[in-house]
């Protein structure tokens, strides 16, 4: 796996960008993608250690690709946070999630919670309580 | 049988009149009875022994033909005058018979004499009662003459005294029945004008209830929305022509039906089963109740159906056709999820270039720069806040903000408003103390999100408004069934007159305060609707320079579930 790989699948530039700043931060090497058609494609190839994922996605949406890659054996160890504005949408996809936050995210928030969810690895298909909290 | 009480019958105004020439008719009747059996004796005796003499017979038959005449004559007399006449001149008759029937000594002091007494009986019942004594004279003088004429004896007292004791007899029993009968009559006289009365009554109520039945039908037929009635065993007794804009069924087809085959699989399964189940519950009575009818939306309300004495006789459904506005609720949810959307996401991006600014990404900033930054943030997460807050309210007021009960750890919760509020009081230089009494639950079923949102809220205003002092909260249980959470700071206080408005939408209490702290005057109209969401009240203590306590009393029983 590439220990290196970071996906921010977001279509929203600004958010996509602070998402990008925060995984950099982190000296993950980062890509954004903003359709859930192309991430889908793109996770067909690659083996990221976290993805920051938006549910509301043009083509494809976030709860599709997250039930996907959950799906996928190859993506075991990958990390997800979904970030999205919608708490209703939120809960429905918590059990897949690694850690659901509630847009407004800030950039420290993202930075330092994905800072502790890579810092122990994925319990299978758990949330590692001490990542959450 | 018919035809013999024809002949007998007699109409007259006057019942007495009536009932005495009817009388008369039955003796005739009687007479002529007598006289058909002594024609047709002799006749048979003369053929019987054709040798012997018949003068006796001879005379029989002649006497009984006479008397068949006479008796004749004297119906038709009888039928078609009114009066004594018919009566009279068949007394007269008779005494005569009498008179001359038997041998004078018999009739005058003889076997014959006491046949005098029968017209005086029926004098007093064929004319009138003291007409008995009339008879007596006239049966007197007959038995004198013949005693003084063809006897040549003085008349016999015993005999002529005897005829007036059987009229004095007579006279008083007939008078009584004459009485008796007039009585009878009055009481029926008066019964049949009762009858008429009632009936004239009954008449005029049944046309009221009538036309009060025309009237509450016309009402039925010209309500827009469908109304229908079903009676305990579910089927449908009364429904208006609005109800047929749902149900596939022609109106007249539709009493006689349940509920079940009248929804006809134009209702999705779970909707019909809520339906029945509204129907079958003891206590109906619901309202606005949502479901899609075929391409319809309709909003039903169920009520029971009372009688005067307020026993169920039934069920009644309204139905609204709802399908605009459940359109344009659809519509609004649309516009308020999207202006959600729209308002939020650049405020979002400010908040994170602002915060990766802060945060150095950028390269180190001055400490003008800094402070600028912290100004951007804090006013745009007032923005922020001020645009939660009017999301909020456009979702409660179209009904959308769904409640998601899960169990509610108290201490857990405490613990997080703690963690929130703490900064902001510390910020302040406030003390914040939160305490769980002994008697507080430990977990409730509640809506976690909604509990902490309305504790923020208060929290923060008690936080925001106070200078110096505390802000306090305090969690108890105020009886078996409910708890109570107070918000109590040290702050200024509300005036009373004030009080009365607060929990308004866009109220606050002055303007140079709502200047010196900022905010939309949602946040106590945004707690108390949330309050009364959770099923629970809000009240305020305070008073001006003494401070305010915030108490929230919310039930023990779980919240339900809301559906969508």
């Amino acid at each position: 796996m590439n220990e290196k790989l970071a996906l921010v699948i977001e279509d929203d530039y600004d958010a996509s960008m602070i998402f990008a700043k925060a995984m950099e931060v982190l000296g993950l090497h980062t890509e954004i993608i903003n359709s859930g058609d192309a991430a889908l494609e793109r996770l067909q190839h690659v083996v990221p250690a976290i993805i920051i994922l938006d549910l509301h996605l043009p083509n494809v949406v976030g709860s599709d690709i997250l039930r996907a890659l959950r799906a996928d054996e190859r993506l075991i160890e990958t990390r997800v946070v979904v970030a999205t504005a919608d708490p209703r949408s939120a809960e429905l996809i918590q059990p897949l999630a690694d850690l659901v936050l509630i847009k407004p995210t800030m950039f420290s928030q993202v930075r330092d919670l994905s800072a502790r969810l890579l810092s122990v690895p994925r319990n299978h298909g758990r949330r590692t309580a001490e990542a959450v909290d | 049988m018919q035809f013999v009480s024809s002949l007998l019958d007699i109409r007259s105004i006057d019942a007495e009149d009536a009932r005495r020439r009817q009388l008369l008719n039955i003796l005739l009747l009687g007479v002529a009875a007598i006289a058909v059996f002594a024609l047709v004796a002799a006749t048979l005796t003369i053929l019987s022994s054709p040798q012997s003499e018949h003068g006796e017979n001879l005379i029989m038959i002649g006497g009984s033909v006479f008397t068949l005449l006479g008796v004749g004559l004297l119906y038709l007399l009888n039928r078609r005058r009114a009066g004594w006449a018919a009566g009279a001149l068949f007394l007269t008759l008779l005494t005569l018979v009498f008179a001359f029937a038997d041998k004078p000594a018999e009739v005058a002091a003889g076997r014959s004499l006491f046949l005098f007494a029968i017209p005086i009986l029926m004098a007093s019942v064929l004319l009138f009662p003291a007409a008995s004594f009339i008879a007596a004279v006239g049966a007197g003088i007959i038995v004198s003459v013949i005693s003084v004429v063809s006897l040549d004896i003085l008349p016999t007292m015993p005999a002529i005294l005897g005829f007036f004791a059987v009229a004095l007899v007579s006279w008083l029993s007939a008078r009584s029945l004459q009485r008796a009968l007039e009585d009878l009559r009055v009481t029926n006289r008066e019964l049949d004008q009762r009858v008429i009365e009632r009936t004239r009554d009954l008449a005029a109520a049944l046309k009221r209830v009538q036309s009060e039945s025309n009237k509450n039908q016309a009402i039925l037929e010209s309500i827009a929305d469908g109304v229908i009635v079903f009676d305990h065993q579910g089927q449908a007794i009364v429904a208006n022509p609005a109800i047929t804009q749902f149900l596939n069924f022609p109106i007249e087809h539709i009493p006689g039906r349940d509920l079940s085959a009248l929804m006809n699989g134009d209702v999705r399964e779970a909707d019909r089963n809520m339906m029945l189940g509204l129907l079958e519950s003891d206590e109906p009575g619901r309202s606005g109740i949502k479901f899609d009818w075929g391409r319809k939306t309709v909003s039903v309300s169920v009520a029971a159906v009372r009688d005067g004495v307020g026993e169920t006789t039934g069920t009644v459904m309204v139905m609204r056709d709802f399908t605009r506005e459940a359109e344009l609720d659809r519509m609004k949810s649309a516009f308020v999820s999207t202006a959600s959307h729209e308002l939020r996401t650049p405020l979002n991006a400010i908040l994170g270039y602002s915060d990766m600014l802060q945060e150095g990404v950028y390269g180190e900033l001055s400490d003008e720069q800094d402070g600028a930054i912290v100004r951007v943030v804090a006013n745009t997460k007032r923005m922020l806040n001020l645009v939660n807050n009017l999301l909020d309210q456009a979702q409660i007021e179209a009904g959308q903000l769904k409640l998601r009960p899960s169990p509610v750890v108290i201490h857990e919760l405490v613990d997080e408003l703690e963690a929130i509020m703490g900064v902001l009081a510390e910020q302040k230089r406030l003390e914040l103390v939160c305490s769980v009494d002994e008697s507080a639950p430990d977990i409730v079923i509640s809506d976690p999100q909604r509990l902490q949102q309305i504790l923020v809220n208060l929290m923060g205003n008690a936080i925001k408004f106070t200078d110096t002092g505390s802000v306090r909260l305090r969690i108890y249980r105020t009886d078996a069934a409910h708890w109570a959470l107070d918000v109590t700071d040290t702050g200024p206080g509300i005036p009373l007159e004030a009080q009365g408005f607060i929990f308004e939408a866009f109220r606050q209490v002055d303007d140079t305060v709502t200047r010196r702290h900022a905010g939309s005057g949602l946040g106590l109209s945004i707690v108390k609707q949330l309050v009364t969401l959770l099923g629970g009240e809000v009240s305020l203590i305070s008073a001006v320079g003494r401070g305010s306590t915030f108490r929230i009393i919310l039930p023990l029983t779980p919240i339900e579930e809301q559906h969508a």
